[in-house]
This record gives structure tokens, sequence and C-alpha cells, in this order.
């Protein structure tokens, strides 16, 4: 029923997605998995007709569909639950699904009994009967999920796309969703979804397509996908091959950074549930999961710049009432996935505004031991940092945050959309802080192959929770089964 | 059979209210406060043709006077060259027809745009306005105004009832599309175009619909205003000063509650009067008022009333 | 040699429009605040200058420094009562905290202009000149003021330039326009950085007011059109592009120079405004926008 072929999508000079092809069948279920930046949500929207595709093919039985407005491809039957949604709050539920029944005419001034009945109706089949008359303020996350859905499905499109389907749900809410979307492939339409996380939706696609930097990198059923040795090379690092590991300095004491029962909800989405941890001094702890599990979140919340119930402590005291500047400052520095970069700014510029506390002579001595272990940023002190490739970006953005001379550094995913090759001089780099300095890690990491050698302790969460903790010897025997 | 769930909201039982106070008011008030309200009922028009627009839109419109000024010049100018062969009435028409007009050539650049330039070709509008009356004097009267010669009617009862009726006929029409099925595609077009785009609607579309509408009833009561003041100039119709009343007015109110716009009007109205006798600290004064208004109570008189329930 | 009559006054004219749209815009990108009190704080430190000078008897310097510490002081006053509560409000949608801040801008600039118009009345006012005189160099007869007024005015931009990208704290600010959570990230207060900004654009604007006051005379009717033209200014130079903003004030400035001298004084807004709408049709984002 839908076809995509050579689909690519460029923003500016950047390549969303490079010659995406894959189909879909009515009665199918095809999950679209990528981490982010993977280009699946993007690829989604091309369909959709939100974004418009720069070069390639997409047909709806049969009709060519590529480059069409939004408004055109749901009227020809494709429906799209969004992950991210604003509804009408001064509006009924009722009144927002009805919303989705409207012609798009100008002339509607009367309300419809009929369209009255058919919003009724969907409600109840996703299972809104009961709230229909309150209004998404008042509603619980699951049902705004579910009143999404209902919008997306009301005027029975032969597709439909879904986004993100069980972000922020719990295990019994997942298992209630899973089921609906099932009937809609019992009902003979097409679905496809888009995901983090082959995991969470492996046992309810029939097929599923793995993506990374834009590009296809496996096809098939949800197990081969699994399985597949590219896959498991790009999001989790490969086979997990024991590396030899540095000798861990003696970790005793009170920890130096505590994390005590932190939770932390998006609206009314939970992302971070009952978390507690640990890193005491000197110490390299690494956080695995894969995308979408909550790392960045709890990173976020350890940092200040999310809120968060819990309790976090470091050195003793707690962070309360700390702007996230001042915990920066205190000696907590995140260096996070997005980088956060300055980019029209050269390497040299945003490494000199990392050490804007240092002394001009404690500035120099900083940047050549700095540029000793990057030396490739040594090459390019006066390249404009957007310019950069993305394993320097990284390098640069670690670089940057040592110039603080942080007590912990916190990395989220530096490895995300680097060749195997920066892993390398990453690793390496890695290695050489752990021997020369006594610089407090916590790595957040998926690719868990990258994070093993380095880490002294690991944890592992998932959805929100933490899984597993432990050494890394008995994480292969105990964990890794379950980690993919 | 119970009256619709809408029909007992607040805002139309709020409306009702104010009617039927309105409706008492030449009873016992003298001619200065007849004329005072039937400015405060065009107000209160150009209010919730903004409000409309705002809540529909999803976008602020700094230039509400534009659409207005459009109306009560094109009719004003109109009557001054052509009476007595051309009714009032007609002129009147004209007005409205030449704020349409003018409402989709103003949609056309800001609709392509976002954010602050939205706001700002409405307010490089108004701009151009103002210089091309003033640059076209002959024809417009320039700073000084322009007389016309017919007026609706001498009697201050009688204006107080056009206007009266004006705006209840206005204000029910524009509430009633607001609660219609087009109003509600309206508002989620101005709230989450994406959305509104992927649950089939042509987003664009609506949005000039709204200016359309918002544009006719501008410059409808604009053109009425003129007919009522005898006069049109720059100060009273194509001001910026005018235009922040009306959005403070619509603010003051409660956005999006259309009857929300017309009660803040009146009441900005009256408040600007009831200080008249502080001389040249009045503006300040209401300046100062709705600033804190701005600052503390976002959700505005209607929004209060409604409780804290609904957030945006 | 009404050339270069048209040349010199165009100068002067496009150097003040520079000044206070390289303030308005770096309000714009650090802040993310359209001000449209920008008038008032130029023309309450226009203000405040002549009344030091002819109320107070202060000299032309002194009444000049003390415009500029009550310029100084209202746009510190605008980020505290009308921008920093509206961002940290949990009462509005994020969405709308644009609207709100222009609305409540707006509304301070009405208020500081209907202060000025009631403590001392609508009438123009010319600002004690520092530098008197008439020179006549390229062979025409100018008042030494203009030479003055854009000699400061580029002094002016100069330190500025010199301050963002020379000095540390200059640096910061740059970082904060690209980035605000980078430069959070690196442990620098970003309400530090806001308060900076607003000094200094406190600083450019009074400048510019109390230039704008020696040179042509100011009153509280001046606030609307100086507002208007200041993000005319960089509407068209493209919101966010201080180069831009440097160049279009220039274009504004010529062309209302050459209007006035050419067609007449009174017209002399229209065809900048006419630009603008040309522009605005064409490239909505202004010549250098990126935004």
């Amino acid at each position: 029923m839908l076809e995509v072929e050579q689909l690519t999508k460029r923003f500016g000079g950047l390549v969303a997605v490079k010659n995406l092809g894959f189909s879909v069948r009515g009665g199918e279920i095809l999950g679209l998995i990528g981490p982010n930046g993977s280009g699946k949500s993007t690829a989604m929207r091309c369909v959709m007709g939100v974004d418009a595709p720069t070069a390639g093919a997409v047909r709806f039985e049969g009709r060519d569909i590529a480059g069409l407005p939004s408004h055109k491809v749901s009227r020809l039957g494709v429906g799209l639950v969004f992950q991210h949604s604003r509804p009408l709050n001064r509006q009924t539920v009722l009144e927002n699904i009805k919303v989705a029944l409207i012609p798009d005419r100008l002339g509607m001034l009367l309300h419809s009994a009929e369209i009255d009945d058919r919003a009724r109706a969907i409600a109840e089949r996703v299972g809104l009967g009961a709230v229909l008359d309150r209004k998404p303020p008042t509603l619980a996350f699951a049902d705004l999920r579910r009143m999404e859905l209902a919008k997306a499905i009301a005027q029975h499109p032969k597709l439909v796309l879904v986004d993100e389907p069980f972000a922020g749900l719990t295990a019994t809410e997942v298992a209630a969703f899973s089921e609906l979307i099932a009937e809609f492939r019992a009902e003979g339409r097409a679905v496809l979804l888009v995901d983090h996380n082959v995991k969470s939706v492996a046992a309810l696609v029939d097929r599923a397509v793995a993506m990374y930097l834009g590009e296809k990198i496996a096809e098939g059923t949800a197990a081969e996908v699994m399985r597949d040795e590219t896959v498991r090379r790009v999001y989790l690092g490969g086979a997990l091959v024991r590396a030899a590991r540095d000798a861990a300095p003696a970790a005793h004491g009170a920890p130096l950074l505590e994390v005590r029962d932190v939770e932390v909800r998006y609206g009314k989405a939970l992302a971070v549930q009952g978390v507690s941890l640990h890193v005491r001094e000197g110490e390299f702890v690494a956080l695995v999961g894969l995308n979408g599990a909550g790392k960045t979140t709890l990173f976020n919340a350890i940092s200040g710049l999310v809120r968060h119930n819990g309790e976090v402590r470091w050195a003793g005291a707690p962070l309360e009432g700390l702007t996230p500047a001042a915990i920066a400052r205190g000696g907590i520095v995140q260096c996070p996935e997005t980088r956060e970069l300055f980019g029209d700014m050269t390497v040299r510029e945003n490494l000199e505004l990392g050490g804007h506390r240092l002394e001009p002579t404690a500035l120099a001595e900083r940047l050549d031991w700095l540029f000793d272990l990057f030396p490739i940023l040594r090459e390019r002190t006066g390249q404009v940092a957007r310019t950069l490739s993305g394993g320097e970006q990284q390098m640069l953005a670690i670089a940057r945050a040592l110039m603080m001379e942080p007590r912990l550094l916190i990395l989220d995913e530096p490895t995300l959309g680097l060749a195997p090759v920066i892993l390398e001089t990453l690793s390496n780099a890695l290695h050489r802080l752990r021997g020369s300095t006594r610089l407090t890690v916590l790595l957040g990491e998926q690719n868990v192959t990258f994070a093993l050698p380095h880490a002294d302790r690991l944890y592992v969460i998932d959805h929100g929770r933490l899984a597993w903790e432990g050494e890394p010897d008995r994480f292969e025997t105990e964990a890794a089964d379950a980690y993919l | 059979m119970a009256p619709p769930s809408w029909l007992r909201s607040r805002p139309v039982v709020a409306g009702l209210v104010i009617l039927a106070l309105g409706a008492c008011v030449p009873l016992v008030g003298s001619g200065y406060v007849l004329g005072l309200l039937t400015v405060a009922f065009y107000t209160a028009v150009f209010a919730m043709a903004w409000d409309l627009l705002f809540g529909f839109a999803g976008e602020v419109n700094f230039g509400p006077t534009f659409l207005i000024g459009l109306g009560a010049y094109t009719a004003g100018i109109l009557d001054a060259r052509l009476a007595p062969n051309v009714s009032l009435w007609l002129c009147v028409l004209a007005g409205a027809a030449a704020a349409v007009i003018g409402g989709v050539v103003l949609a056309l650049p800001a609709l392509r745009v976002r954010g602050p330039y939205f706001g700002l070709t409405t307010l490089v509008a108004v701009l151009m306005l103002q210089n091309m009356v003033v640059v076209f004097a002959d024809l417009t009267g320039g700073e000084i105004g322009l007389s016309v010669p017919d007026v609706m009617s001498v009697s201050a009862t009688a204006n107080y009832w056009i206007a009266f009726g004006f705006m209840a006929v206005s204000g029910a029409i524009l509430y009633g599309l607001s609660r219609s099925p087009i109003g509600l595609v309206l508002q989620a077009s101005g709230q989450d175009p994406v959305q509104a785009g992927a649950l089939g609607f042509n987003v664009t579309k609506h949005k000039l619909f709204a200016f359309v509408v918002s544009a006719f009833f501008s410059g409808l009561a604009g053109a009425l205003m003129v007919f009522y003041m005898g006069t049109a100039s720059v100060g009273t119709f194509v001001d910026i000063s005018v235009g922040v009343q009306i959005i403070v007015a619509a603010v003051l109110g409660g956005r999006r509650t259309v009857i929300g716009a017309a009660i803040g009007a009146v009441f900005l109205i009256a408040m600007g009067e009831a200080l008249r006798p502080l001389g040249e600290l009045a503006t300040l004064i209401v300046s100062l008022l709705a600033l804190l208004v701005v600052l503390f109570f976002p959700d505005g008189i209607l929004g209060m009333l409604q409780g804290r329930s609904r957030r945006d | 040699m009404l050339a270069w009559q048209i040349l010199i006054d165009g100068f002067a004219i496009g150097s003040l429009y520079a000044l206070g749209a390289t303030g308005f815009t770096l309000i714009f990108g650090v802040s993310g605040v359209l001000n449209l009190s920008h008038g008032a704080i130029m023309v309450a430190a226009a203000v405040a200058a002549w009344a030091l000078a002819g109320l107070a008897g202060a000299g032309p310097w002194a009444a000049a420094l003390g415009g500029i510490a009550i310029g100084v002081a209202l746009a510190t006053l605008t980020y505290f009562v009308t921008v920093r509560p509206i961002q940290r409000s949990p009462r509005v949608a994020e969405a709308e905290k644009e609207i709100f801040i222009l609305t409540a801008t707006l509304l301070w600039g009405i208020i500081i202009s209907e202060a000025i118009a009631y403590l001392f009345t609508n009438n123009a006012k010319t600002v004690l000149p520092i530098v008197e005189g008439v020179v006549g160099w390229f062979g025409v007869r100018t008042p030494a003021n203009e030479y003055f007024t854009a000699a400061v005015c580029w002094i002016a931009i100069g330190l500025l330039w010199l301050l963002v990208n020379r000095t540390r704290h200059g640096k910061a600010l740059l970082a904060a326009s690209m980035n605000p959570r980078g430069v959070t990230l690196l442990g620098i207060e970003l309400s530090r950085i806001h308060l900076a900004v607003w000094l200094i654009y406190g600083v450019l604007a009074s400048v510019a007011g109390i230039l704008l006051g020696m040179f042509l005379g100011v009153s509280s009717y001046s606030v609307g059109p100086l507002t208007a033209s200041a993000f005319s200014i960089v509407v068209l130079g493209g919101l966010g592009s201080v180069s831009g903003s440097l160049i279009a004030a220039y274009v504004v400035g010529y062309l209302e120079t050459a209007t006035a001298y050419l067609i007449s004084p009174a017209y002399r807004t229209i065809p900048a405004l006419l630009l603008l709408v040309v522009v605005m049709y064409l490239r909505p984002q202004g010549l250098f926008g990126r935004r």
C-alpha cells in the first residue's frame, strides 16, 4: 500500500535521510527503528507531507504523493499520531475528536449530530468513553495519547503512522496500546511505527527496518533485525569483547555524587522513575541504556536543567536551589548529547570560553594539555566549530568541558553518530584521562562495547528505571541478553 | 431538551448580563454617558474582531487599526466626495469591502512568516496607512481630519441603540463562529498548524478566512463609527495607540473568549473617562494598569472568572 | 553642493540610526526581545540631559552623562519590570511569552512617554550641544555637531565590537546569543548576561537619544517614530544580524535625507517604508537575516 523509494531529504547541508526504501502492505505493521538523528522521524514526516522530500518517490496505493501538502495526504487516507501535540485545552475530549471529523470546508457553521455520533464511537473504541466530557488538562497521560490515537483514526485511514507509540507509558498501558494497534492490523490497515527501540516494538511489528544516520542498515522480521550484525555493531558496539581494563583506583569513602529516588516528568509523561545511584570520587561509572531510556533526562536532572522529585547530593550537600550554572561551577560538568557548541566561534574560542574562570597562565597550560590529549584540535584551532566533522565536534565538546576543571564529568552518548575510527581515538583519550587524573566520570552510553573497558561499575537503565547494577564482569553473564 | 452546553457557559452568561445592563442605560443615563458607551460599543467590536483573529490565526495582529482605518477612511472619503448622490449605508458597505480587500492583501505576506515577523508586518501596514493619509491630505484631510456631511442620527439615544444593536449582533456572530465546527478547526489551526494539516485541513485557507472575517467586522465598525462621529482622523482610527488600546482591551477581558474582548473594551473606555479629571496622567495610569494586568492577570477578567483550570 | 549636503546629513542621520539599531539588535539577539519601548528610552535620556542642563544648570558633558545614567536605569528597569517577570511566569504559555513581552514593552514605552509629556510638556527640546559652531568642510557649511554625532556613533559601535570580539566577557555575550544552554553548561549565569546586555543597550540607546537631541531635538511625539524606524531598520537588515542593521540604517538614513532635500520634508519617511514593504513581500527575513 505504501512504497517508499530512494527517499532523500536534505536540510541545507545536512542530509537527514538518504536513499531510504521500504514498503508496507495492508494488514501489516512495519517498525522504523533508529536512534536520535537516524532520520526515522524525518522519513515519517516526508511520507505525511509535513516536509517535502528532496528526492525519491513516495507512493500510496500506487499514487505518487511525494511533495503533496499534508492536508491532501491526510484526505487520501493517511493518519498520523504525533508524539507531542497541543490539544485544545478549553474544549472537551469529545470536541477535540470532533475536529478530526470535520470536513475541510469553510461553510460548516452548525454542529452535526452525525459527526457527534461518529466521534463518540471512536472514543469508545480507544477507551475514552468515560472521559468524553472532561478537558485535556485533567486527563492522565495515557488518555491524552488515546485521544491522539482517536484523532488520527477518526477518518478511518488506510495507512496509520505512529510516532513513538509507547513513550511515557507504563507497562500495562503499553499492552493496551499494543492491542489497539494490533486491531488496526486486523482491520486490514497498514501501520508504520517509528521508535527508538526495537525491543519495545518487537512483539508488535511484523517487520522492521533499522536506520542509522539517514540510511537503512537492516530489514527483516524484528528478531532478524535484532540479531543483525550491523545493527548490533552500530547500536551497541558489536559483540561484547572482554577487553583489558584499567586498574581501578580504590573506591572508598562517601559517594561524591548521590542520586536518591529521582523522578522526572515531562508534562504528564514519566521519563525517569525512582532512580537511585551513586558515584565515588575517582570512579568511572557507566549508565548504559538504549536511546530514549532516560539517560539524558537523568543527567539533566543532576545538572539542574530539569525539575525533578527526589534528591541529588554532591559532596555531601544537596543540590537543591542551585542554578544549573552554579552546579556546573561546583564541579559537575556535563558534555551533553547535543554537544551545545558555539557553532560560529572557532575551536580556540570555544575552549577559551570553557576556561573562562582560569587565569591566563593556567588557561594556556590547560589548553596545551588538552591539545596533547586531542591533537586534532591543535590542528584546527582557528576553524569555526560548525564546520568540524562529527568526531572533531565531539572531541571539542569534551575538551571544552575539561577546560572547566571538573570533579565529575558527565558524558552523554559521546559515540552517537560517530564512525568506528573515531571511537578508538575517544576511547584512548578516555584511557589517558583515567590514567593521569583523578577525574570522576559518569558515562551514558547506548554502545555497551565502548563503555565496558572503561567502567568500574555499570548501571542499566530501561524505560526510565534502573534494571541492573553491578561490575562489568558480571554484565555479560547476567544482563547482556536482556539488553537487546 | 436541555439548552446546549455552550449557552450556559460563562462567556455567554456574562455577555447576556452586559446586554441586559446595556439595554437599561438609556432609561437612566445622560447624553454624555450614552455617547461614551456608543464609542465603547464600537471599540468592543474592534476588540472582538481582533480576538477572533488572535485566537484563530494564533498570531498577534499589531495593527488592527490598519483594517479599521481602511474601513473608516474609505467610507468617509466616498461620502465626502459623492454625497448627496450616495447613501450613507452604501459608503459603510464600501468601507467594509475595502477593509476586506486590505485584509487579504495584508494576509498574503503575513501568513507566510511566523513569530515576530507577523506582528511586524501588521505594524508596518499601519505605518503605511498613516503615512498615506498624511501624504494624500487633499483626499483624506491629512492630520486635521476629514469631515463627512452625513451622520447616522443626531439623537444620542438613536446612536446608542444603533451601536448597541451592532455590537450585540456582531458579538453573537463572532462568538457563535468561535464555537461552531469551523471555529474549532480555526482554533486548532492557530494552535498547532502542523497537526491541523495532518488532520486534513488547509491551514492557510482557514487563516485567510479568519483574516477576512476580522477585517470585515473591523472595517464595518470603523465605517459606522465615522458616521457617528461625523469626522475621521488619524488619531481616532489609525494611530498605533488606538491599536494598543484594542489589544489591551482583548487581553484585559480574556484572550480567545470573544465576549471578554467586549467586556474589556467597555471597561477600558469607562475607566479612561473616570480618570479624565486627572488630565494628562489619564493615559499613563490606564497604561500602567494595563501593564499590571498583562504581568499579573494574563488570563484577563473572564479568565479569572473561569478559574485557573484552563492553561493553554 | 547639494550632493555633499545630502551625503553629510545622511551620514549623520544614518550613524544615529545605526547606533540605535545596533542596540535594538543586541537585545533581540541575546535576550530574544523586540523592545518596543526603545524610542521612549532614547527620548527619556535626551530629555533628562536637557533638564539637567536647563533646569539644574549642568554643563553639556555633565548633562549628557546624567542623561546616559537615566537611560541606563530605565533600560535596566525595562528588563526587570517587563521582560523578566513574563519570561519566568508559569501562567503564560511558552508560545505566548513573546507576544506578551512585546505588548508589555509597548505599554511600558507609552508609560514613559506619557510621564515625559506630563513632567516636561510635549514641546520639542534641544539638548545642549557639546560641540558648537559651524564648519565649512567639503565646501558645505554644516554644524560641527553633525560630524561629532557621526564620530561618537562610530566610536561607540567600535567599542562594542571590541568588547564583544576581544574581551572574555564580551565573548560570553556573543556565545549566549548563539547558544544560551551552552553558556549555562559552562557555568555562566544567564541572568548576569541578560543584565549586562540591557545595561549596554541602555548606554547605546541613551547616547543615540542624546545625540539626536543635540542634532534635531526631541519631544514625547518622537517616541513612536523612533521605535518604528529602529525596528524597520532591523527588519530590513534582518533580525539578528548586526551587520545587516548597520547597512540598513544607512540605507534608510540616506533615503530619508535625500527625500527630505529633493522632494519634501513631509514625505521623508515614505520611501523607506515602501522599501520595507517590498522587502517584506519578497524576502521576509530581511537582507541578511538568518532566524
